[in-house]
């Protein structure tokens, strides 16, 4: 919008950074002291906990055993890498990530389209769709067990299931189990997709449609060479945001399954969790998948971000 | 669109001129894409009311096979979550009906054959998220408008690596700092504190505003900073009178966003607190009764738990919207 | 440099005092006890506020969801932390908590008071001994528990029921005395009436209740978790750990839709809406059913563990014992002993099965008082002479998980065989404790 006007003015910003006033601060100052509070409690909380973790990665050590971690080399991300139960937790996460990405993009655009004309009440009803991802997911995670009961829940009667003795069993079924999963992961994000796709919509200048009137284009048309290619970037960075997250996603999980019945909901964060708590203490080990995890996070972020400067470049 | 601003202008943005154009497009199309929509809002919200009614349910009939739709409101839910209760025997029971000194509250949990034995931690809980989660969020937030102007404005060696250093703290999963970040607060006497809490949430929701803001300030033309400084400002006013007030929207998005984050935290406040500085989150779904799960007491406290942040986001809900376009769709 | 001076001047504080131990304890004005978040917890609370009004030392019971109580004591064990100066840990926590030194040695304590003489012997051995036969103790048997049964007595006394049951399986409808009645039973309620169930069991795959349930039956059948000498294969999945096996997923099959990952609240739902004629659980969950809060109340009844085909009889254990933080300070680790020796006391052990904690003092559960005091605590007492608990050396974290996990997998997602499933456990276990040394391959 405002691009052309930015690059006068960061030319003209950049004069008056080397020309600091007398009698005031001087920019090098401000700068500093501005960027100061951010970078110092950003390194305080973050850059122990990641060298010592990568650190640990390479060691067979247990936080709780009273012994000083042994280094081990790269044999924790060997045995991560060579081990078919951790292929099966990345399928997992990937089928899961994959197909509540989708859904939430394709319900949280259509949400945004239903709602990007005004209407009497639209900001009351934008703020109630929005009430899902307001919630704790811890909370989400319990109360849509308690929906999903085929005996005390009203999950199935809402579908139209109404003998107990037949009706899906969703946290318990194998084939059912993912999909409960992306259900309440989908239910919950959706707004937010919805969120960043409404405020990409409002962004489109009105003058793109009234052109696209007079020139007779259909709705089809205008859809997708005016309203989809504006809405991109903003897409683009909801579906970035969510994969990250379905990638880290443990709380849902967690709260729904635990991974179960069996393994057949055994995310990768899940995966982590009982390799780092749950009576194994494998610190060693986990700090390993926790890095395979960040790396492959950084990759599809990589991917993404480029996809969205050629989206933005278009 | 910037045209129409002043760079004294505080008044709203007049942001989308689309509302008086509805007129154009067919008022039918648009009453039923209204419909669809309130339609489709009732059927995401079912969950929430089905939380809501639980809330006023009693014991047996959260539990009831088929579930009840239709039940005898009762707020026992409520009061279970503020107190603390003890069981009564078959003697005591008799002995407590024959009083009659004893409150609403006290008669409500006579019928399960209990009495209040005093408050429960829950109220002490909530306002520890209160403390923590307000704190937590104004600091990001100040943290971050700083931040992001430094970054927006100035000419910072290293920039690019230093921001992707602050977005890549959202990448590495939760689960595996724990850790580390509890064996450091031990050391650093933070295990269990306000102050220490304040500080987790604030770095963590700084990667996020950071870059939300700054998207934001990078919107801002810099001829309005340039005219005051012109106008004898020093860049700390500069700053103050204008830059602050055309950022009020992506303020109040990063706000909201941070806010939720700091409110419904789960993982690290399980781990890092214990009696003093414990937030709401950890205690509510795992509310205990002495038998079976106590639904009607778990969602009382989801729905006290979630009024403040919808009524917050209610308040800023345009901003909210604004906010993330400006921070978002920013060109290179 | 300063840490020999403050011990130099403790040295001294000491010697100007007089004497040591009680002289120092009244330094300590509060105590820590850390516990999982259940009613017990609250009873001990209570005790706990008899306590400060007898000695003005405050105790404070602090409570942890059962689901994170382990991951919280661990990380804590880990940073050597002094939050606590007392816990209220799980049997199999033992030998962790022994091994890696996070427990104080409690043995000339408890002997040179009697108290070990006090409790019962199966408690002492699993909440308390470790290595087991050691004669060394790390606890004091606190809560007592182990698997139960309730059952609805209306609907086993209809002589209806009893009619058609005696026809369709031969002999005449009871309390089940063995396992295979009790699946003749389940069966037989289930569907019997509108939305009736046969049993209800545990199936929650994320920390021990799955295994625990399966336990029962198991150890039951003659099979056992490893022999004399820890050897996994073969035993875990021996032809009598596989007729278990299939046994609870048989089980399974007649519980009430949705208990798919069921623990104790789980159980006690089932019976109080009607879905379950019979449930497992922990007796520390039955004064729940002993309440308005269950409708069939007047109708509920009691049973212990059935018998397995040899006749062996066992109950999986719960339970916990109180145990010393090993680093907290000298004056802290008096005053919390003092507080233990307190609390066995008889007349506190008393109190505290009034309160409804599950006393260990053979006394308070030998008198009629208590026997009489809850229609369960018979079966509690009969209970308590059979229990059997899984692993307690320090590697249980590591065997555990697989464990809940392929039998999750086999009971409720029904995948593949008992047979495989037990194969596939006992390999992983296997190579568990060669990598941790505890056997060699």
């Amino acid at each position: 919008m405002a691009q052309t006007s930015t690059d006068i003015t960061s030319l003209q910003s950049s004069q008056a950074t080397r020309q600091p006033r007398q009698r005031q601060m001087s920019d090098l100052r401000i700068m500093q002291l501005f960027i100061l509070p951010t970078v110092i409690l950003l390194i305080l909380m973050n850059i122990f906990p990641l060298i010592y973790s990568l650190y640990l990665s390479f060691t067979n050590y247990s936080v709780i055993a009273d012994k000083a971690p042994e280094w081990i080399g790269i044999q924790n991300y060997t045995t991560i890498l060579s081990d078919q139960r951790f292929w099966a937790n990345f399928a997992t996460t990937g089928r899961y990530a994959l197909i509540s990405v989708i859904l939430q993009t394709l319900i949280g655009f259509g949400l945004a389209l239903l709602l990007r004309n005004k209407f009497k009440g639209s900001g009351l009803v934008t703020t109630l769709i929005l009430v899902p991802m307001m919630l704790s997911p811890i909370v989400v995670a319990t109360f849509w067990k308690l929906m999903f009961n085929p005996s005390l829940g009203i999950f199935n009667y809402l579908l139209g299931y109404t003998d107990i003795n037949t009706s899906p069993l969703w946290l318990g079924d194998p084939n059912l189990a993912l999909w409960a999963i992306v259900i309440v992961d989908v239910w919950m994000w959706s707004p937010f997709v919805m969120l960043l796709c409404l405020a990409g919509l409002s962004a489109i200048p009105e003058y793109l449609y009234e052109a696209a009137a007079i020139d007779r284009a259909s709705a089809w048309f205008q859809f997708r060479r005016i309203t989809l290619p504006q809405v991109m970037p903003l897409l683009l960075i909801a579906v970035l945001f969510r994969t990250i997250e379905a990638f880290k996603q443990f709380d849902l999980v967690m709260g729904l399954t635990s991974g179960g019945p069996g393994d057949v909901t055994e995310t990768v964060s899940i995966r982590l969790y009982k390799l780092a708590f749950q009576g194994q203490y494998d610190t060693g080990m986990s700090s390993a998948l926790a890095y395979i995890i960040l790396i492959i996070i950084i990759a599809v972020s990589n991917l993404y971000i480029r996809s969205l400067n050629k989206a933005r470049g278009a | 669109m910037m045209a129409n601003q002043t760079y004294q202008a505080q008044s709203p943005v007049n942001f989308s001129t689309r509302v008086d154009k509805v007129g154009r497009r067919p008022m039918i199309a648009s009453a039923i894409k209204g419909i669809v929509a309130i339609i489709i809002a009732f059927i995401m919200l079912i969950p929430v009311i089905w939380m809501g009614m639980t809330a006023f349910k009693s014991l047996s009939d959260a539990v009831s096979v088929p579930p009840k739709v239709f039940f005898t409101p009762t707020v026992e839910g409520f009061v279970n979550l503020f107190t603390q209760q003890r069981q009564l025997t078959d003697a005591e029971v008799a002995q407590y009906q024959e009083r009659t000194d004893l409150n609403w509250a006290e008669q409500l949990v006579l019928q399960r054959q209990k009495t209040i034995i005093g408050q429960s931690q829950f109220a002490g809980q909530l306002l520890n998220s209160l403390i923590i989660a307000g704190a937590s969020t104004i600091f990001s937030v100040i943290f971050a408008v700083l931040s992001a102007y430094a970054f927006s404005r100035f000419e910072i060696p290293g920039k690019d690596d230093l921001l992707f250093f602050i977005l890549s703290q959202r990448m590495l999963p939760a689960v595996v700092v724990t850790v580390p970040i509890f064996l450091m607060y031990r050391q650093l006497g933070l295990y269990d504190t306000h102050i220490g809490m304040i500080f987790l949430y604030t770095s963590f929701n700084l990667s996020f505003a950071v870059w939300l803001l700054k998207g934001f300030i990078d919107e801002i033309p810099k001829e309005y900073e340039e005219a005051a400084l012109v106008d004898g400002y020093t860049r700390l006013q500069a700053f103050r009178k204008v830059v602050l007030p055309q950022a009020v929207t992506g303020i109040a998005a990063t706000t909201v966003f941070s806010l939720i984050f700091s409110w419904n935290e789960y993982a690290f406040a399980l781990m890092l607190t214990s009696d003093r500085a414990r937030t709401a989150p950890p205690s509510i779904p795992l509310i205990l009764g002495t038998g079976g799960i106590e639904w009607s007491t778990i969602a009382a406290g989801s729905m006290l738990f979630l009024i403040p942040v919808v009524i917050v986001t209610f308040i800023l809900r345009k901003h909210l919207l604004r906010g993330v376009t400006f921070g978002a769709i920013r060109k290179g | 440099m300063l840490k020999k001076f403050a011990l130099l001047l403790m040295v001294a504080l000491l010697m100007v005092m007089g004497v040591g131990g009680s002289v120092v304890a009244q330094d300590v004005t509060e105590l820590t006890i850390w516990w999982a978040q259940w009613a017990p917890a609250d009873f001990l609370q209570q005790v706990g506020n008899d306590y400060e009004a007898a000695t003005g030392i405050k105790v404070t019971v602090v409570q942890t969801p059962w689901g994170d109580f382990y991951n919280r004591v661990g990380t804590e064990w880990a940073a050597k932390g002094t939050s606590y100066d007392l816990i209220v840990g799980d049997s199999q926590w033992v030998g962790q908590g022994v091994t890696q030194g996070h427990y104080v040695d409690l043995t000339d304590f408890m002997v040179s008071n009697g108290i070990d003489k006090t409790v019962t012997p199966a408690t002492l051995q699993y909440y308390g001994e470790y290595p087991p036969g050691s004669g060394k103790y790390y606890a004091y048997p606190t809560e007592g528990d182990a698997n139960g049964w309730a059952y609805r007595k209306d609907l086993f006394e209809d002589e209806t029921n009893k009619a058609d049951f005696e026809a369709a399986y031969g002999y005449a409808l009871d309390i089940p005395q063995t396992w295979e009645q009790l699946r003749d039973i389940a069966e037989f309620f289930t569907g019997r009436q509108e939305g009736l169930y046969g049993v209800a069991v545990y199936t929650q795959d994320d920390y021990d209740a799955i295994t625990m349930g399966f336990e029962n039956i198991f150890f039951s059948y003659g099979a056992d978790w490893y022999d004399a000498d820890y050897n996994v294969l073969g035993v875990v999945n021996s032809p009598e750990a596989v007729a278990a096996l299939e046994l609870y997923r048989e089980l399974y099959q007649f519980a009430p839709p949705g208990t798919n990952d069921a623990f104790f609240q789980e159980m006690n739902d089932a019976f109080t809406n009607g879905q379950a004629a019979m449930i497992m659980n922990y007796f520390a969950f039955f004064p729940a059913l002993d309440s308005d809060a269950n409708p069939y109340r007047d109708a509920t009844g009691y049973f212990v563990m059935p018998t397995g085909p040899g006749g062996e009889r066992f109950a999986a254990l719960g339970g916990q014992g109180i145990s010393l933080n090993s680093y907290i300070d000298d004056a802290r680790k008096q005053a919390s002993l003092d507080f233990i020796l307190w609390f066995a006391q008889e007349d506190t052990q008393r109190r505290w099965a009034e309160l409804g904690g599950y006393t260990c003092n053979i006394n308070v559960l030998e008198s009629e008082e208590f026997l009489n005091q809850t229609p369960y605590n018979r079966a509690f007492a009969e209970t308590m002479t059979f229990v059997k608990d899984f692993w307690n050396i320090p590697e249980f974290g590591q065997l555990l998980e697989p464990t809940q996990r392929y039998l999750s997998s086999y009971i409720v997602a029904g995948q593949g065989t008992a047979q495989e499933a037990l194969d596939a456990l006992a390999e992983e276990q296997d190579a568990i404790l060669v990598e941790t040394g505890v056997i060699q391959p």
